[in-house]
């Protein structure tokens, strides 16, 4: 019942799925990006469009943490990931938000600020984003310790929507 | 059967092969996979391929029998 009224929903705007998946691949490596405005997709993407693309991340962000992870995250509102480098730190990822960098009692941080601003290169929907930077911390934490802006203060991601 | 998950602002769009055939637009299939994953890493992006359910980042050369590929945005600060 509710997949039939989600079709009947993204219909009524306009999209189907079926109309998504014939779309012409975009590569985003291809285009220029750094002049759009923030938390913007660029011109041509309508109100629909948004909200087909938020929809279809989370099924990416759900297939890329698996079941597990992707439950915790939503009962809790983040992930915490312990540094591989530095012992008694961790990361803790929020949907859409500035990593927080967190130590344990004693623990000296690498980074004189307790957030650092991460962004994609092109724009992509808050929740898809979230996926790509877990995998980033977990697995190449060694490209976080390269481009990492530290921040004095939390803030949305200015590339994601 | 496989495919690339090539993460973009419309959430992501796929790119799909098949290894049950060995047809001429079997292999064209493949070979575009395979240009996909070789361009992404060459703008800096990250390969990460399903493994037990979740995704894990892949530094091997692709590989049709992978089940799920996933284009990872390369990242900047600030």
């Amino acid at each position: 019942m509710l997949t039939r009224i989600s079709a009947w929903w993204r219909g009524l705007w306009g999209h189907s799925q079926a109309l998504v998946a014939e779309a012409p691949l975009e590569i985003p490596w291809e285009r220029e990006w750094g002049y759009l405005p923030k938390r913007n997709a660029g011109p041509g993407f309508s109100s629909a469009d948004y909200v087909e693309a938020r929809r279809r991340a989370r099924e990416v962000a759900l297939a890329t943490l698996g079941d597990e992870l992707w439950a915790q995250l939503r009962r809790q509102g983040y992930l915490d990931v312990p540094s591989k480098r530095f012992p008694g730190l961790s990361y803790r990822l929020r949907i859409g938000r500035r990593i927080e960098v967190r130590t344990a009692l004693g623990v000296i941080s690498p980074w004189p600020y307790d957030y650092l601003c991460i962004n994609p290169l092109y724009p992509l929907p808050e929740e898809e984003f979230f996926a790509h930077l877990y995998l980033y911390v977990r697995d190449r934490e060694d490209i976080i310790l390269d481009v990492a802006a530290p921040q004095p203060w939390d803030q949305a991601l200015g590339r994601t929507f | 059967m496989g495919r690339i998950i090539v993460a973009n602002r419309r959430g992501h769009q796929l790119v799909e092969w098949t290894t049950e055939t060995d047809t001429p637009e079997a292999q064209a299939q493949i070979a575009e996979a395979e240009r996909i994953i070789r361009e992404a890493r060459e703008n800096g992006c990250l390969v990460s391929k399903r493994v037990d359910g979740k995704h894990v980042v892949d530094r091997e050369p692709f590989n049709p029998k992978v089940e799920e590929y996933q284009i990872i945005a390369p990242i900047a600060g600030g």
